[in-house]
């Protein structure tokens, strides 16, 4: 049982940094990710071919994976240039997470396909003695996520963040005002961009093999679950909604046990009708969430 | 020579195909101004009722096609009664994100249903026959008049009938149509409704061309959107055009590229238009007020 709460807590580690992610972009910066899953795949793999193929250690491959997350986040954002509505952008960067998950489906030199890869090495695993491992993965997950915090806290309390609030609660006025749209939204992608990297290098850390199927759509489905539940804009309050989302998801395990006779299609059928419904619930009954965002107070 | 002619029949055919979808999706957009990700899982969801009519109790299937189009026609409003007339007036990333659960919900129903397993109607097959040698079978014919048929429909309903001309009013500026008195409420039902009959439509002919199965609809729908935009949201005739576009250059497109990125065709087709030109091939600019 400690062992089990103790893998929960690390998948909830990378869960809220890309809640967090996903907050960043649309909770702060109003602009919707529907290419989650594809990017956080994206991520996950960038991190494993660097490490399996290219033989490059963690720490590169985890800062590369992050950069070329980052990169196609900024191009995303800047093909979408001319159009100020959110319609348009939720089409593409829906589309381009298809494409990244269609790559990792169909490329199988480089992405092993159906299958995935597998075999990821946990970082540091000849260092820190195999007793104690698990204690020092959950701790520097921690650790990871709360240097998260702190850091997109600070920079939600920069010029840059009251720019970020500015534009997504109305960008004519914003440029107005004289701050560059296109820069400022590029940079805010980008930044989320980083995050999903981190979150996918940690995920493929954290399972040690990645397949296409952990990348479906029910990531964005949690991740928006978890950013609307904490409440738009609250950091701790994504991740208290990450906490919850996992819990809720790990609850619906035990369906089996309730209702006797499904097989394991159906009974994750039936966990992403819950999923649904549990979103469409809670945009209805709670839209702003159970946390605030920061505000200065007056 | 005879078989690039042969890629552009099939092209057509896989853009007859999403039209009907796409006009469902640029109707919705007129009236509700959201895109509704939730048209693929309703358009698999209108297929596999119209399978169970068909299949399981053996009814025609023009049929069957006919009793799902008005029972999924209700259907929808009662859908649209439980979610997004609750959130009416949101922010249209709100609705989105609604839809999106709402194709997770509705897809997974028909996968609890009726399993992953591809299905078929109950139609007896024929050989594909040769017309000016180009291969086409019977499916692809039914195909092209059905959606002739529902097109031109669809351009009397919008053009000459009060109901059309409503939503029109509606889509154009809702505030304004709202002061002229016309019932915005029931238009909105009414655009479910036909928006039903339309997927209800798609769903049977992509079953037809392809097989039924619960991802069917969402595979189609960043197609469906492309054609959408490429015609311009909320543009009917646009819709059509744009759907023959992307059917057409997709299937051309595997000629250079592996099939299995088909779908990366529509996606740069968007890119390229929400750079050059925004609005769409027949759209409207839209200024910002």
């Amino acid at each position: 049982m400690l062992s089990f709460i103790i893998l929960m807590s690390s998948v909830i580690c990378f869960s809220a940094i890309l809640a967090l992610a996903l907050n960043f972009q649309w909770g702060l910066g109003g602009m919707i990710n529907f290419g989650l899953a594809g990017l956080y795949a994206l991520g996950a793999y960038a991190c494993a071919i660097f490490i399996l193929k290219l033989n490059f250690g963690f720490f590169e491959s985890t800062i590369l994976s992050m950069l070329i997350v980052s990169l196609v986040c900024a191009f995303i954002s800047i093909v979408t240039l001319k159009v100020s509505e959110e319609d348009y952008f939720a089409i593409v960067t829906l589309g381009v997470g298809e494409m990244f998950r269609l790559i990792a489906l169909n490329e199988d030199w480089l992405t092993g396909g159906a299958l995935g890869l597998s075999g990821i090495p946990r970082p540091l695993a000849n260092i820190i003695p195999s007793d104690i491992y698990i204690y020092v993965f959950l701790g520097a997950y921690i650790l990871i996520l709360f240097t998260c915090i702190f850091l997109l806290n600070i920079l939600a309390r920069s010029a840059f963040g009251r720019t970020m609030r500015a534009i997504r609660e109305d960008d004519v006025v914003a440029v107005t005002l004289g701050k560059n749209l296109l820069w400022a939204r590029a940079r805010i992608f980008a930044i989320g961009g980083l995050l999903i990297g981190l979150a996918g290098s940690m995920h493929a850390f954290y399972y040690q093999y990645i397949d296409p199927t952990q990348f479906s759509n029910i990531v964005i489905a949690y991740a928006i679950m978890a950013v609307i539940a904490g409440g738009k804009g609250s950091h701790f309050g994504v991740v208290f909604g990450s906490i919850f989302i996992m819990i809720l998801l790990e609850g619906s395990r035990f369906l089996k046990e309730i209702i006797p006779g499904l097989g394991s299609d159906q009974l994750s059928a039936v966990r992403i009708i819950i999923i649904g419904v549990g979103l469409i619930l809670v945009l209805i009954y709670r839209p702003n969430g159970f946390m605030k965002e920061y505000q200065l107070k007056v | 020579m005879c078989n690039l002619i042969q890629i552009i029949f099939n092209g057509f055919i896989t853009g007859i195909v999403i039209t009907l979808p796409a006009l469902a999706i640029t109707l919705l957009f007129g009236v509700l101004r959201f895109p509704n990700f939730a048209v693929g899982s309703m358009l698999t969801l209108a297929a596999y009722i119209v399978f169970t009519f068909n299949v399981l109790f053996g009814i025609s299937l023009l049929i069957s096609s006919i009793i799902t189009a008005i029972i999924f026609g209700f259907l929808l409003i009662l859908i649209d009664q439980l979610t997004f007339a609750k959130l009416r007036g949101s922010s249209s990333i709100t609705l989105m994100v609604c839809s999106l659960g709402l194709s997770f919900v509705l897809e997974n129903i028909a996968r609890l249903m009726y399993g992953n397993n591809a299905k078929s109607f109950a139609i007896e097959l024929a050989r594909p026959f040769f017309f000016m040698d180009i291969r086409m079978n019977r499916e692809q014919i039914i195909i092209i008049i059905v959606s002739t048929i529902a097109m031109i429909f669809m351009y009397i309903l919008l053009k000459h009938m009060p109901i059309g001309r409503a939503m029109r009013a509606v889509s154009d500026n809702p505030s304004l149509s709202l002061v002229r008195g016309i019932d915005t409420p029931i238009i909105i039902k009414w655009t479910w409704f036909i928006s039903g009959i339309l997927l209800t439509t798609g769903g049977v002919l992509i079953g037809m061309d392809r097989a039924i199965e619960p991802p069917m609809g969402s595979s189609y729908l960043v197609a469906i959107f492309a054609a959408a935009i490429l015609g311009g949201l909320g543009s009917p005739l646009g819709a059509f055009f744009g759907s023959i576009i992307i059917g057409v250059v997709g299937e051309l497109s595997t000629l250079v590229i592996p099939p299995n990125y088909r779908i990366g065709i529509p996606l740069a087709v968007i890119a390229l238009i929400l750079i050059f030109r925004p609005q769409g091939i027949f759209g409207k600019p839209n200024i910002k007020k």
